[in-house]
């Protein structure tokens, strides 16, 4: 009985990870993601502009940053998110 | 479960990881995702392996399995059931898996969070965790085996037991989180190296490991602060930082990994500081690897050193292979990490973060300085010269304040440049109320150090609240809230910024605590029960004298009235004078401890230590300190972990 269990914990420990490291081996190939435009950073990167502008705004509101810098950087954002989105966009189609 | 599977999963482990690092390098040569699927699998399975020689460690020191040498070392049958859960990091093999353990909970956490996403950067940031995680194994495995038998000829029926100082709650959770500090970090180095080896230096790498720095920055912060409690409630020597070698091991990476947390946010917003972040998180990683070494390596005298050991130089080589790998390659991509961008003005924010970064490393340098002194006299002298508070506090409380100070004119500060006007409506407030506080503390009566310490914390705390009362007024304004909701939501939509506020109001309570030390009082006597003392306007008097045996230690206990100087009643103090393994035959292994008791108020503490006890003629001898504002520093404490934790918290986009 004692020499069963061992069989099992042998097979759980160490047979199991090794077929579950080593299946994707088997698998047809797979094209490589790496050269595929990276959607969730795209995305996060959106989010993350729409933050910063948002925050820009505040700024501007509280009087930390003058109007000509508000409108200057609140213009560069406005640019770098529209590209952002253009890339998100053919990427759809 | 049988201890021999402890010891193969680690071997497994090890071996999991040599082929995790190859699959890796492969799948970059030849772009086969088969192979980037098998390496991120074979990075689960080395965790996978980590877990399970750890639960079975924990195993085995739960059901006090003696044929097992750490077990023997570190538990005895009488060591209670939380204290064998926490003697896993209680000696160096154990402490050392431990090390493992979180590292591959973080592993796992990030593969996993990462499946579908930063497909550039994860290859390498897989290998280098699978790195880091090959060092710690290899010591585990070859240099220091936590599942090696124990060495003696005959059946070992008893273990030595915890040490006794380590038999305090505060320490069953200090390690653990100052470990989650220390090996947090190791992520955020991960992708500073795959950023540095994809040459994508671009403010994304730095978005996605922001909340990674945090999470460790809090834990690390947190650890720090644990440990102060630990040593203030049981070391018994009244304080709570002494600048011993192994706190400012943990100090060094907090003050670099601060700076970066600042940085970083000018990277965000303004794509400045490429080269200066990425060499702070590779100088923070470096320091925690450092921290453990010293802890380890037994190179320093330390109140800390439990675990002394040879493992010094394996320690070091890996230190100086972190830095001399990580500064070569951002050498070789000094280009990519150069910023288009310049600071334009002297009073703008972007100066003020970077000030604040110079003054943090320089602190980290003086403490780096101090501590490794020692062993530099006694290298280049031959004498060892230890150098001691005075040495730190003399360089580091200036810096300390100059950082203070910094804490409450940054935020008043304008990105780019701040005008005159600006200048001069930020300010008055602030400053104004700073001067009032300055002049109100002389006239009570403080001095130098104090009184600067005390005005710059109210000229903080001004500027904190100027910068809500400015952000609420704003929010009021435009969106016609009242003046609780409108809090609510500027903390909410910018839980960052105003999280970052509640941390800087947490140090300045933090600050305050440390100024009362200037005025600490303290006085040791005898006292038959009875008799009565003086201290700082207190009258002690012995009531009673009384002993008990509990599961572990058998214990003198002193009962001590307390009154003021109007003979008023302040409260009873129970400190304790301890016997550990008092049931050991050989007297010389037995372990005395004093147990201490403090009556904690906002204003000051009263910290009582038992030192020794005359039985034949019951006298206790004591040691009483009254320590001021002791009270703030853990204050501060909750609150930096509130505000943390308030910029941490996700957000809906």
């Amino acid at each position: 009985m004692h020499f069963i269990s061992d069989y099992i914990l042998v097979f759980i420990f160490f047979v199991l990870p090794v077929i579950f490291v080593i299946q994707p081996l088997f698998l047809n190939k797979i094209n490589n993601l790496k050269n595929k435009i990276d959607l969730p950073s795209l995305k996060r990167k959106k989010r993350l502009l729409y933050r910063q502008i948002k925050e820009l705004e505040m700024e501007f509101d509280i009087g930390n940053i003058n109007q000509k810098d508000f409108k200057i950087s609140r213009k560069e954002l406005k640019i770098e998110v529209s590209e952002v989105i253009t890339k998100l966009n053919s990427n759809k189609i | 479960m049988n201890p021999v599977a402890g010891g193969v999963a680690l071997n497994l482990a090890f071996g999991f990881s040599i082929l995790s690092i190859i699959t890796l390098l492969i799948f970059i040569r030849n772009g086969d995702m088969r192979l980037f699927l098998t390496g991120q699998r074979l990075s689960l399975g080395i965790s996978f392996f980590v877990f399970l020689s750890t639960f079975i460690l924990w195993y085995q020191l739960i059901i006090s399995n003696f044929d097992i040498d750490y077990v023997a070392r570190y538990t005895s049958l009488e060591t209670p059931f939380i204290y064998k859960i926490s003697a896993l990091w209680a000696g160096q093999s154990g402490s050392l898996l431990f090390w493992l353990f979180i590292l591959s909970i973080f592993a796992t956490i990030t593969v996993l969070q990462n499946q579908s996403k930063h497909h550039g950067l994860m290859p390498w940031v897989i290998i280098s965790l699978a790195i880091i995680q090959l060092f710690f194994l290899v010591l585990t495995n070859f240099v220091t085996n936590p599942f090696m038998p124990t060495d003696a000829d005959f059946v070992v029926k008893n273990g030595n037991g915890l040490n006794p100082l380590l038999q305090n709650i505060t320490m069953a959770i200090h390690p653990p989180t100052l470990y989650l500090g220390y090996v947090g970090f190791s992520v955020p180095f991960a992708f500073a190296i795959s950023a540095l080896m994809n040459r994508d230096t671009s403010p994304l790498w730095i978005q996605s490991i922001r909340r990674w720095t945090l999470v460790a920055w809090l834990f690390l912060s947190s650890g720090i602060i644990l440990g102060g409690w630990w040593a203030y409630q049981e070391l018994g020597w009244g304080g709570y930082w002494a600048w011993d070698p192994v706190e400012n091991a943990s100090f060094m990476p907090w003050l670099t990994a601060t700076a970066f947390l600042h940085s970083i946010i000018i990277q965000e917003k303004k794509d400045m500081l490429r080269l200066w972040n990425m060499a702070l998180i590779i100088l923070t990683f470096a320091l925690c690897i450092f921290g453990t070494f010293l802890t380890r390596s037994g190179v320093m005298s330390s109140v800390h050193s439990f675990t002394a050991s040879s493992l010094g130089p394996i320690f070091l080589t890996f230190v100086f292979l972190i830095l001399i790998v990580s500064f070569t390659l951002m050498f070789l991509r000094r280009s990519d990490l150069r910023s288009e961008k310049r600071i334009e003005s002297f009073t703008s924010r972007e100066s003020g973060f970077l000030f604040n970064n110079l003054v943090f490393v320089v602190m980290c340098f003086a403490v780096f300085w101090g501590t490794l002194f020692p062993v530099i006299s006694e290298a280049v002298r031959g004498t060892k010269i230890t150098v001691g508070p005075p040495f730190f506090n003399q360089i580091n409380v200036p810096i300390g304040l100059i950082l203070l100070a910094l804490t409450g004119v940054g935020p008043l500060l304008a990105w780019r440049n701040t005008s005159k006007q600006s200048l001069i409506k930020n300010f008055t407030v602030p400053i104004l109320s700073g001067l009032v506080a300055a002049v109100i503390f002389m006239a009570i009566g403080f001095k130098g150090s104090v009184v600067i310490s005390f005005s710059l914390s109210v000229f903080v705390l001004a500027t904190i609240s100027t910068e809500f009362m400015r952000g609420i007024k704003a929010r009021t304004k435009t969106f016609n809230e009242s003046i609780v909701k409108a809090l609510i939501t500027m903390i909410s939509k910018n839980r960052s910024r105003y999280g970052g506020y509640i941390v800087h109001v947490g140090i300045v309570f933090m600050f305050v605590g440390f100024t009362g030390h200037a005025f600490d009082k303290e006085k040791e006597f005898s006292l038959k029960i009875g008799q009565t003392d003086h201290v700082a306007g207190y009258e002690f008097t012995l009531l009673k004298l009384s002993e008990t045996e509990r599961s572990n230690h058998y214990a003198w206990i002193s009962d001590i009235r307390v009154t003021d100087n109007k003979g008023e009643f302040v409260t009873n103090l129970y400190p304790e004078k301890r016997i550990y393994f008092h049931k050991n035959p050989d007297v010389n292994r037995r372990q005395p401890h004093s147990e201490l008791d403090i009556y904690s108020t906002l204003n000051q503490d009263i910290y009582s230590i038992f030192s020794a006890i005359d039985n034949d003629n019951g006298i206790a001898f004591l040691k009483i300190m009254v320590n001021p504002l002791v009270r703030w520093v853990w204050i501060g404490g909750y609150i930096l972990v509130i505000g943390t934790m308030i910029a941490l918290w996700p957000r809906k986009d």
